[in-house]
């Protein structure tokens, strides 16, 4: 039997259908208590959401990641590429850093000496495998780079130009078996010839047998004529050890060079040396040993634990 | 007795919007999701008679108008609502062909979201509301129809089984 309805259910429906009605016309008047309802719910549904959200998170996830496959995969390679970018940038920024570092220190001791310098990158390095030690630097001849001119690290001597094109310059490092340079010790002022050995170590030659020269002494450039190929003061090493075999005509010295030459990045090429000799004000200052605190116990017989004492 | 009866029947629907707010809305399911609420509501309706049906398209298209997702003025949902559920519950009332045959029911459901949705829109049309593009509107009708063909499969002997509880044995599945 069909459904033919009575008057009941039909007052029903028209009650219901005008109540709809009236809460359409409230709500598009505007009237307050719409508006509470609807916020008082969304207020009490709120936790019961975050509850929800948690514990549908995974599903969503596994629902998320199956749906958008290619644009996931998509994603995770434009990703991969930023990220590669960072990367490079980041490096950059290090080696950068690095650079300005290097520039201060080079800087730093061009000022404090007088000189005047022309900064220049390292570019590439000389191959070893012709047993020479060779830098090439990015500024040359346009720049104002000559042959035979100092070439300076943040630390002290890097070596000397040796030939100048017009943006680059290949510089003969003071490592190289070839270098040789005429130095002496700072304070004493006693002289000798140094010459590079193909490492970081050096071979000094004083000219004086009587001299005494010591451990840890340090040695600077004597100068050239017109400054040139070395211009005075210049810091070059320190010495590490002596030998003083008897018998031997001349004494002889191992020095380590200030400059790490491994690790060159941003030089400076004297083009002018300055008009005073800046005599011993380019030693570097030696390094001053930082006291370690160190805890001495001392065991007590018949005490309940130990007492530690700080000294220094 | 029946209205009463009915009144019994607040908690289940609370809970499925509970359910509907706090879950399937999370899921971001694709093709604009389902309402869960919605197809309980038109399964409850085909179940019942047309007063109950009216009824409960009163009572659930008013949790869905509190709803902080729906867009329309409140009492938007629950005009929409009441003319579905009482349409469905019309439709299947005393013609054991439909309510006899679950296919039947889950057909005639999956038409009610859809056309309940369409009567959803062309009012909000009328009350001025952006309804977007035809091709999106027409992709989330399809897609709230599947998901109901889905769906409702999965949830009518439940719904069947408390509808049972409430109202009797005699329109059980």
């Amino acid at each position: 039997m069909r459904y033919g309805g009575d008057n009941r259910g039909r007052l029903l429906i028209i009650v219901l259908l005008v109540t709809s009605l009236f809460l359409i016309t409230l709500d598009l008047r505007g009237v307050q208590v719409i508006d509470g309802l609807r916020t008082g719910t969304q207020t009490a549904l709120t936790p019961v959401q975050k509850a929800g959200s948690w514990v549908v998170s995974p599903f969503r996830n596994f629902l998320s990641d199956v749906t958008h496959l290619g644009r996931t995969r998509n994603q995770i390679e434009k990703l991969r590429d930023e990220n590669d970018k960072l990367r490079l940038t980041l490096q950059n920024r290090k080696t950068a850093d690095a650079q300005l570092k290097q520039l201060k220190g080079v800087l730093n001791l061009a000022g404090t000496a007088g000189y005047d310098v022309v900064n220049a990158k390292v570019i590439s390095q000389g191959s070893t495998t012709s047993f020479t030690q060779t830098i090439t630097i990015d500024a040359g001849t346009s720049s104002g780079v000559r042959a035979n001119m100092t070439v300076l690290s943040g630390y002290g001597l890097v070596g000397v130009v040796k030939f100048a094109y017009r943006n680059s310059a290949l510089v003969q490092l003071a490592s190289d078996p070839a270098f040789k340079i005429g130095a002496r010790i700072a304070g004493t002022q006693q002289i000798g010839i140094l010459s590079g050995q193909g490492t970081r170590k050096g071979v000094l030659q004083l000219l004086d047998n009587t001299t005494q020269v010591r451990k840890g002494d340090a040695l600077l450039a004597r100068g050239s004529q017109n400054g040139r190929p070395f211009v005075p003061g210049v810091p070059i090493g320190e010495v590490t050890s002596v030998d003083n075999s008897p018998g031997s005509v001349t004494q002889t010295a191992d020095v380590k060079f200030y400059t790490n030459f491994s690790t060159l990045g941003v030089v400076a090429v004297v083009v002018s040396g300055s008009t005073a000799d800046p005599r011993d004000s380019l030693v570097p200052p030696k390094p001053r040993p930082t006291p370690l605190p160190t805890v001495t116990v001392y065991a007590t017989p018949g005490a309940v634990e130990p007492s530690p004492t700080a000294t220094k | 007795m029946s209205l009463r009866r009915f009144l019994f029947s607040f908690p289940i629907f609370f809970t499925v919007f509970l359910l509907q707010e706090a879950v399937v809305t999370q899921m971001r399911l694709p093709a604009g999701g389902i309402n869960l609420l919605l197809v309980v509501a038109l399964i409850w309706a085909a179940l019942s008679t047309p007063e109950i049906g009216a009824l409960t398209g009163f009572g659930a298209g008013l949790m869905m108008d509190v709803s902080q997702t729906s867009p329309g003025p409140m009492g938007h949902w629950t005009l929409v609502l009441i003319i579905a559920c009482y349409a469905i519950a019309f439709l299947g009332y005393g013609d054991d062909n439909i309510r006899g045959n679950p296919i039947n029911i889950i057909l005639l459901v999956t038409v009610g979201v859809v056309g309940a949705q369409t009567v959803f829109l062309l009012l909000g049309m009328m009350l001025g509301q952006e309804v977007g593009s035809v091709s999106n509107i027409a992709f989330l009708l399809a897609g709230s129809a599947f998901w109901t063909a889905i769906i409702s499969p999965l949830i009518l002997k439940v719904v069947s089984f408390f509808h049972a509880i409430i109202f009797g044995a005699r329109a059980h599945l």
